[in-house]
């Protein structure tokens, strides 16, 4: 029996299906005081465009902002590594009092003299915000005497949560769009929007389009690069993978230019398999659709039997999923399943209504979905669904961790590439790893129930730890 | 030390009452602290024969942390201490942090300190109090005492009684109090009447009612104080008045604010006296 209680406001924004007729709350600001695992705006904006490697990412603000979203993402590049680099303006009380426009101008200046980068984006964090330092004229001013293309990133990160970075982010992006030549641009081409090369997932996906016989002529913003994305609007078809973050710029795109859009998501076999053959049936070529046959023919032959031996020991396992997007936890479902597990909690930070529609849909009876969850109630349902594994992030390790359960890390921090037919793999071993490793039996969830509330408090749990006790003599 | 703030609407007088007051104050032998608590760093120009004097945000900015309360603060007529918080041009940056930082400095700095042996302090505040920063020199532990300058026009009213509203906030959190309307007169018609009512409603009194004279305007032009320009003229006796009222002020209230209603009802009644008779 848990003892955690759901806040009042938190309750809409959990279901449990079976339970009641589904009609989740979503979309909405995080409740206060409920510790959201959320981001704020600017983080989402730096981790959307963060990986355009041939760009200068300046952020104006305190050194802060700067310093705990410096190489964020573990999103790697084939050619430059510039966007690795966190430059700051280091806002500071006299420039608060005084403003920062001169400084960021200076700075500007100085970093565009020495990285002659493709083009830069300016994030205004909050205090920008408040002190309403004019970036956008700043911006315009640096770009006509540098040549360089400069773009404000309206990111103050009080003006929502990171879905609304999102937003900023694409507008930013749309800046670009539409600037460049789009001559030679082969009418069997796409566009690749919302994967980030995580681990180069991206160049794993571009490698199956090329054998589909398929050009890529952007890829947003995974190994993005400015000149790739100002003439992306001459693609045949944008495919959108994380749609939380990129369908606002796929849906401008659809108007001005009248580019398609279909969703689609890279894990797991079922998902990668019906990714490729969307993208195939769309452009309705012959040779394409045959290519794509004899891919997935050829890589699912060759992964099925790989997974055989890691689905034995992981057969009935139980496994809970919290991701950024709701779209991509029905792909977590699906490749679980693969895997013999079943899901018991599926949520997401920023879904919409639809998707968890759909997740719920494809949930057996039982599984709670939660929308904007928090620690205590992820920890609250992890045990009383006697949960193995959790999929998440990096906020939601130690969670898992504390718990004494199997972790694995599907976003963007990680460093090993789970998305395709070869990510799959990876997927099924790291879950192997985890969920099997024999460390769990030395501190069991289930033996240390009990304990839960004094472990989820790192300082008071010292005591009532067997796992630290004797080990440590302080 | 008695820590007073000078509030009131934009171009109402504050800084030429303040440091009219700060004058006469000082010609009683007080010693006083003059802060300037405007962007635009013009509160001590008269005591000190001028724009002479460089702001603690502009000092700060030049010289780095490295201050030191000689490089701020100057002393002016009557050996009273003038300091000038500064702040940005106008329509960059923040200046109420500007205001913030700045206070805090000279606290850091020991200007209040017992050792300066300070009989006042004054604090002129920027007449619009449009953020938290504007706010600081009334907060727990800042002044004490707020006066209002206002005058029978309509809009200085107004902006006095919303200044109670603000004054009501930070009674309840800290100790400041209002200490009474100072009516700087623009001849208005039974104006004197008018603001000795408005003052008893809002529960306080009208420490006193300054003339509208010329001579004001005349040592203003020379840079001076009234006291300083022409001791002997009427207006310097109106601020030594002020100032001797200010001094032995005991009168000190959490103001009641008025509804619109009743502060229009008020000018109707004494704005429009002479009409109806």
């Amino acid at each position: 029996m848990t003892t955690t209680q759901i806040l009042a406001d938190r309750r809409a924004h959990i279901h449990e299906k079976g339970t009641a007729p589904f009609n989740i709350a979503c979309e909405k600001q995080s409740v206060a005081g409920s510790v959201s695992q959320r981001a704020c705006v600017f983080c989402g904006s730096r981790v959307v465009l963060y990986p355009i490697a041939d760009a200068l990412h300046v952020i104006h603000g305190p050194i802060g902002c700067a310093a705990y979203t410096w190489d964020i993402r573990g999103a790697w590049s084939s050619g430059p590594q510039l966007h690795r680099m966190s430059f700051s303006t280091d806002l500071q009380e006299k420039d608060v009092v005084f403003g920062g426009e001169k400084k960021l101008y200076q700075a500007l200046v100085e970093l565009i003299e020495h990285y002659r980068p493709k083009a830069a984006f300016i994030y205004s964090t909050c205090i920008v915000g408040l002190i309403g330092d004019d970036v956008e004229a700043i911006c315009r001013r640096v770009s006509a005497e540098t040549g360089v293309e400069t773009i404000p990133v309206h990111s103050e990160g009080f003006k929502g949560s990171k879905k609304d970075g999102y937003t900023a982010a694409c507008n930013a992006l749309d800046q670009l769009v539409g600037t460049g030549d789009t001559t030679g641009i082969s009418p069997l081409s796409i566009n690749i929007l919302g994967d980030f090369n995580i681990a180069g997932e991206t160049w794993v996906i571009k490698d199956y389009y090329k054998k589909m016989g398929v050009d890529v002529v952007a890829t947003i913003t995974g190994d993005g690069r400015v000149d790739d994305i100002r003439r992306c609007h001459g693609a045949a078809l944008n495919v959108v993978q994380c749609s939380g973050s990129m369908t606002q710029l796929a849906m401008k795109m659809k108007q001005e230019y009248g580019i398609p859009i279909i969703r689609v998501s890279y894990f797991g076999i079922e998902d990668m398999s019906k990714a490729l053959y969307d993208v195939a049936e769309y452009l309705n070529d012959k040779t394409v659709m045959k290519n794509t046959q004899n891919l997935v023919r050829d890589e699912v032959s060759n992964l099925v039997p790989q997974l055989r031996k890691y689905k034995h020991d992981l057969q009935g396992k139980r496994a809970a999923v919290y991701t950024g997007g709701a779209f991509k936890a029905l792909s977590m479902i699906r490749s679980l399943r693969t895997l013999g597990m079943k899901t018991v909690i599926a949520g997401s930070q920023t879904g919409n209504k639809q998707d968890y529609k759909r997740l719920q849909e494809l949930s057996d009876e039982g599984t709670v979905i939660l929308d904007d969850t928090n620690p205590l109630e992820l920890a609250k349902f992890l045990e009383e669904k006697k949960a193995d594994l959790l999929i998440g992030g990096v906020k939601e390790r130690p969670i898992a961790y504390k718990l004494g359960l199997g972790f694995c890390d599907h976003n963007h921090e990680r460093k090993i590439g789970l998305a395709g037919f070869e990510g799959m793999l990876n997927f099924a071993k790291e879950v192997h790893g985890t969920v099997t490793s024999p460390v769990w039996k030395l501190a069991s969830l289930r033996d240390r129930l009990v304990d839960r509330h004094r472990l989820l408090d790192g300082d008071r749990s010292r005591n009532g730890n067997r796992f630290v006790e004797g080990g440590n003599a302080s | 030390m008695r820590k007073i703030a000078i509030y009131g609407k934009g171009g109402i007088g504050k800084s030429t009452t303040t440091q009219n007051t700060v004058a006469a104050l000082a010609e009683m032998g007080k010693k006083i602290m003059v802060v300037g608590c405007d962007p635009k760093a013009d509160s001590t120009r008269l005591l000190l024969h001028g724009l002479a004097q460089k702001s603690v945000l502009d000092t700060l900015r030049e010289e780095g942390e490295d201050v030191e309360l000689d490089d701020i603060r100057r002393e002016g007529y009557g050996n009273c201490l003038c300091v000038e918080s500064g702040g940005p041009e106008p329509g960059v940056g923040c200046a109420g942090r500007g205001i913030i930082t700045s206070i805090n400095m000279l606290e850091q700095l020991g200007a209040y300190e017992e050792s300066e042996e300070l009989d006042y302090s004054f604090y002129d505040v920027l007449g619009d109090v449009v953020c938290g920063g504007f706010a600081m020199p009334i907060r727990e532990g800042k002044a004490q005492e707020i006066y209002i300058v206002c005058s029978g026009e309509m809009m200085a009213m107004y902006a006095a009684n919303n200044i109670c509203k603000g004054i009501m906030k930070f009674a309840e959190s800290g100790g400041v109090r209002l200490g009474g309307l100072i009516c700087n007169s623009r001849n208005v018609d039974n104006e004197k009447e008018m603001i000795e009512e408005f003052a008893k409603q809002l529960g306080t009194q009208m420490i006193h009612f300054v003339p509208r004279d010329n001579d004001v305007q005349r040592a203003e032009i020379r840079k001076m104080t009234v006291i300083d320009w022409n001791s002997s003229c009427p207006q310097a006796d109106e601020y030594r008045a002020l100032a001797a009222n200010i001094d032995a002020n005991k009168l000190f209230v959490v103001p009641n604010p008025l509804q619109v209603e009743q502060l229009e009802e008020l000018l109707m009644e004494f704005g429009l006296l002479e009409g109806v008779a």
